[in-house]
């Protein structure tokens, strides 16, 4: 196990080294530069030399990716063009973690309704449970975020008024060990629930139809039969012996939808005005910021690989007959 | 009274204290300003709060435009109109936010004396906007003084560096005296003053903090308000200034501003319907909602702001090339009800470029394309603008629009679209046999697109653009815009034009002198026969109209009325805010 993990870390290297290689040049590929406009207002050609001096990008294209990768390994993802008071890292260091968190609840809250939804519905196959499971989990996969955002916050904190409109519950500069909100805080609470039931439910219904599909699959086999025939109570059976060995195409999904969800989402983080990651995503192509797109791009690709890593090794649990040695 | 229930009050009492005491403007900046460095920014969010945190040495009248006295007590011009000085006033001092001590204090120097807003501040500033290595996006803007072009393109490392920015022409003659030499005398010179790139900046903190030195731990200021918090994305605070002299202060009510960065104009409505913001701007599908809403439509304002929405032509691209087709097609829009049915903001219908408060301008005036204007505004109507649109359709040899061919490209954008889908249509009524195409692009893309470097073929004939003032005057509008030689001049107008290359020569000399005169009346008359020349004579733009700033405010609101917002001026109810 050990072996097969410090083999994975070594392939991590060139595969990430190959990510920033490509997005070095796609994001320069996209045409127009970062300096040729300020809001509609097309610069001087003096003035753009300035700032491509100043931010190095008169220098030969070898240079600015050899300086990029050098700078990348001490983790200094440069300034950020768009922002110029600040640095990628600042940027990172900020949003990141109130994505995280974001994410974290969101996914949470996906799994919790998510997997019982599909377990049920898997369970009381083609009975009218199933199909009302069914058509939620459909409901959810097709309303995007931005409709159901300012749905519940219509609903929930204008005609009800039980929770704020909007923006999240705690700031970067008051998070423990730079990371970690205040959860007996009943503001944090409060300003979290919306945004991450939003950003769940579109998860929950995946997870849910991935759950009922992989669980029908399961119940069938003959070790099924086997524990229902030794006598075990149904309940036990389907969630000891059939729900954790369905659950291996969730996890396999789980990887890279956690990667996506703790490096946040424009809209609901638009919708909500969170000073999330998601928005930079976005906003750092529109601007043309090269280092906020590599920056981001790369912290995307670490927890990919690391997430799908995690999920071979718990392969390994789910299933004790995947071994890696 | 029972002792428990005195104790009982005298905590609630000290609870809601320090909450009382404060007035709070609770703000929607509606984004992350970029910067808050008056040297480099250029959109309105940092320019608003640069406005409140550095004082110019001129502000300027929020009806005529006109310069007023800020830092500067009072200016001279000298004979020629080339050397302009200004007299500051010696009570103002720089100050920050102290945590700590959880107010605005004095910044001190190493002797721990106060600092004055000086005149060598505002040289320093000036120079480090002109600085190459500052890269400042709106250096060009200084380029009037003597000396800037020269210090702002010239390669930062040669030998002769440093003699070409002290020849920079800026000097401070005594600590609040200061004094510009300019490259020829511009009218508009006033105006530049005011502006946040020629604002006094504090070198002592910009040196020791680098591009870094905004940040509210490091950031030193002199206006209205102080930076006390700015999380970046998500909120700012912003602290009245106790050491700012009374009369430069507006005469508002307001210690805190608290802004927040939200983005999606529903729900920043929705915060302000929750009593969350005090004041917001209002999303284009609540407009008719708010407009019949016995409430919201006493809380709504609708006021002229300066920028123009506008679509340009291709004249060199066939068919645009004529200018029988584009008057036509600039004559068979109805602003108006376009104005009435797709924008809903109660918006100008335009016939010039600039609006109503720039110097210069002539806008509404129905001696320059009175077809573009309804007739109460005094115009054609557009009953006779179509009719006349149809004629000089014909004459250009496409009756009833007959094997015209029309690109119209604009950048992607729901609003723009609704626009621009509303004129295809006004143009397929008027010209029914002719093809009208929408095309789109992503915004870097399409400013790329139709920029003067993109090859003819790949070109529209027809693009989407808008322009919002630097400074309010016409050199800032039909010159820098729109001048064949030093302007962006993305219409690509010609003197060699066979139709109307006279036309073109005369505007491009026209905005060119009028930029180097002192006279108000001679520049006045020059810049309305440049208008005339390019929306009436060379058509290369078709103007739709006059932008109109929208936004609701509560009752306990009284808002002043800037371009740029001046919270100093604004005063709030709070008792009544108290109520809800």
């Amino acid at each position: 196990m050990i072996q097969y993990l410090v083999r994975r870390l070594l392939w991590a290297i060139p595969v990430l080294l190959a990510i920033m290689v490509v997005t070095f040049f796609l994001a320069r590929a996209i045409p127009g530069g970062p300096f040729d406009f300020a809001g509609e207002k097309q610069l001087p050609e003096s003035i753009r030399k300035n700032l491509e001096r100043k931010y190095g990008l008169d220098l030969p294209m070898y240079v600015q990716l050899g300086r990029w990768i050098w700078d990348s390994f001490r983790f200094d993802f440069g300034p950020s063009y768009a922002s110029r008071s600040q640095t990628v890292n600042d940027i990172l260091k900020r949003t990141f973690p109130i994505s995280f968190q974001l994410g974290v609840l969101a996914l949470l809250f996906a799994l919790c309704v998510g997997v019982p939804l599909g377990t049920i519905a898997a369970v009381k196959q083609n009975s009218i449970v199933d199909y009302g499971a069914t058509f939620m989990a459909i409901l959810g996969v097709s309303m995007p975020t931005m409709v159901t955002g300012p749905l519940l916050m219509w609903v929930f904190a204008l005609i009800l008024g039980w929770l704020p409109a909007a923006r999240w519950g705690t700031d970067y500069t008051q998070l423990y060990l730079g990371f970690f909100p205040n959860i007996l805080s009943g503001k944090f609470w409060l300003h979290a629930i919306l945004p991450a039931i939003t950003l769940g439910l579109a998860y929950s219904a995946s997870i849910a139809r991935l759950t009922r599909a992989s669980l029908l699959q399961v119940i069938r086999e003959d070790y099924i039969k086997t524990a229902y025939a030794k006598g075990l109570p149904a309940r036990r059976t389907i969630i000891l012996h059939g729900l954790r060995n369905s659950l291996i195409p969730v996890a396999t999904v789980l990887g890279p939808m956690f990667a996506g969800i703790v490096t946040g989402s424009l809209v609901v983080e638009q919708i909500f005005g969170i000073a999330g990651m998601g928005k930079y995503f976005v906003i750092s192509i529109t601007n043309r910021d090269y280092p906020m797109i590599m920056g981001s791009v790369l912290v995307y690709s670490v927890l990919l690989v690391a997430a799908n890593m995690l999920v071979d090794v718990s392969y390994a649990w789910l299933d004790p007959r995947i071994r890696y040695d | 009274m029972r002792l428990s229930r005195f104790a009982a009050v005298l905590l609630v009492g000290l609870l809601a204290w320090p909450v009382l005491g404060q007035v709070i403007l609770n703000r929607n900046l509606g984004t992350e300003p970029p910067s808050a460095d008056p040297a480099i920014s250029t959109d309105t969010t940092s320019i608003e709060i640069i406005e409140h945190m550095f004082l110019g040495l001129v502000d300027l009248d929020e009806n005529t435009m006109a310069p007023v006295p800020e830092l500067a007590t009072r200016w001279e011009v000298s004979e020629d109109g080339l050397t302009w000085t200004y007299y500051m006033r010696n009570d103002v001092i720089w100050v920050k936010y102290d945590p700590q001590q959880g107010k605005v204090v004095p910044d001190l120097d190493a002797n721990g004396q106060r600092r004055s807003v000086t005149a060598y501040d505002v040289e320093y500033g000036v120079k480090r906007t002109i600085d190459p290595n500052t890269a400042s996006d709106y250096a060009y803007v200084l380029y009037i003084i003597k000396g800037a072009y020269e210090a702002n393109t010239a390669d930062p490392t040669s030998p002769d560096f440093p003699a070409l920015m002290d020849a920079v022409g800026v000097k401070a003659l005594d600590a609040f005296t200061v004094q510009f030499t300019l490259e020829a005398p511009a009218g508009y010179f006033g105006q530049i003053a005011s502006m946040w790139v020629a604002r006094p900046q504090p070198k002592w903190a910009i040196d020791a903090h680098g591009d870094a030195w905004i940040e509210p731990e490091n950031i030193v200021t002199n206006g209205s308000y102080a930076m006390k918090s700015w999380i970046h994305n998500d909120s700012m605070v912003f602290v009245r200034n106790p050491y700012l002299p009374d009369e430069l202060w507006g005469g508002g009510n307001i210690d805190e501003v608290h802004c927040v960065m939200v983005v999606e104009a529903s729900t920043e409505f929705a915060m302000y319907l929750n009593n969350e913001l005090d004041t917001a701007g209002v999303p284009l599908p609540e407009m008719d909602r708010v407009k019949a809403d016995p409430v919201l439509s006493k809380e709504l304002t609708i006021r002229p702001y300066p920028c123009t929405y506008y679509y340009g032509f291709i004249t060199t691209k066939k068919p645009t090339d004529d200018v029988r087709v584009r008057k036509a097609l600039s004559m068979a829009i109805d602003r108006q009800t376009l104005i009435d049915q797709v924008t809903k903001g109660n918006q100008l219908p335009a016939n010039t470029f600039a609006g109503g408060t720039i110097f210069g301008n002539a806008a509404l005036d129905p001696r320059i394309a009175p077809w573009a204007l309804p007739e109460n505004l005094g115009g054609w109507g557009y009953d006779k603008a179509v009719t006349e649109a149809q004629n000089l359709m014909k004459d250009a040899g496409y009756p009833d629009g007959e094997g015209l061919e029309i690109v119209l490209m604009h950048n992607v954008s729901e609003g723009h679209a609704r626009i621009a889908q509303a004129i295809q249509a006004m143009w397929a009524s008027a010209f029914p046999k002719a093809k009208f195409t929408i095309e789109t692009q992503e915004w870097r893309v399409y400013l790329q697109t139709i920029s003067k470097e993109t090859p003819i073929e790949n070109m529209p004939n027809v693009y989407r653009l808008g322009w919002c003032q630097d400074y309010p005057d016409e050199n800032n509008w039909v010159h820098e815009v729109f001048n064949p030689t030093y302007g962006n001049n993305d219409p690509r107008m010609s003197p060699d034009d066979p139709q109307v290359g006279q036309y073109v020569a005369e505007f491009d000399r026209l905005t060119y002198e009028a930029g180097r005169l002192s006279d108000p009346d001679q520049r006045a008359a020059m810049y309305f026969e440049a208008e005339r020349l390019l929306v009436d004579e060379i058509v290369a733009i078709a103007p739709i109209y006059y932008y109109t700033q929208i936004y609701v405010a509560k009752p306990w609101l009284t808002r002043r009325n800037h371009d740029t917002p001046h919270w100093d001026t604004w005063t709030i109810d709070a008792e009544l805010k108290a109520q809800g």
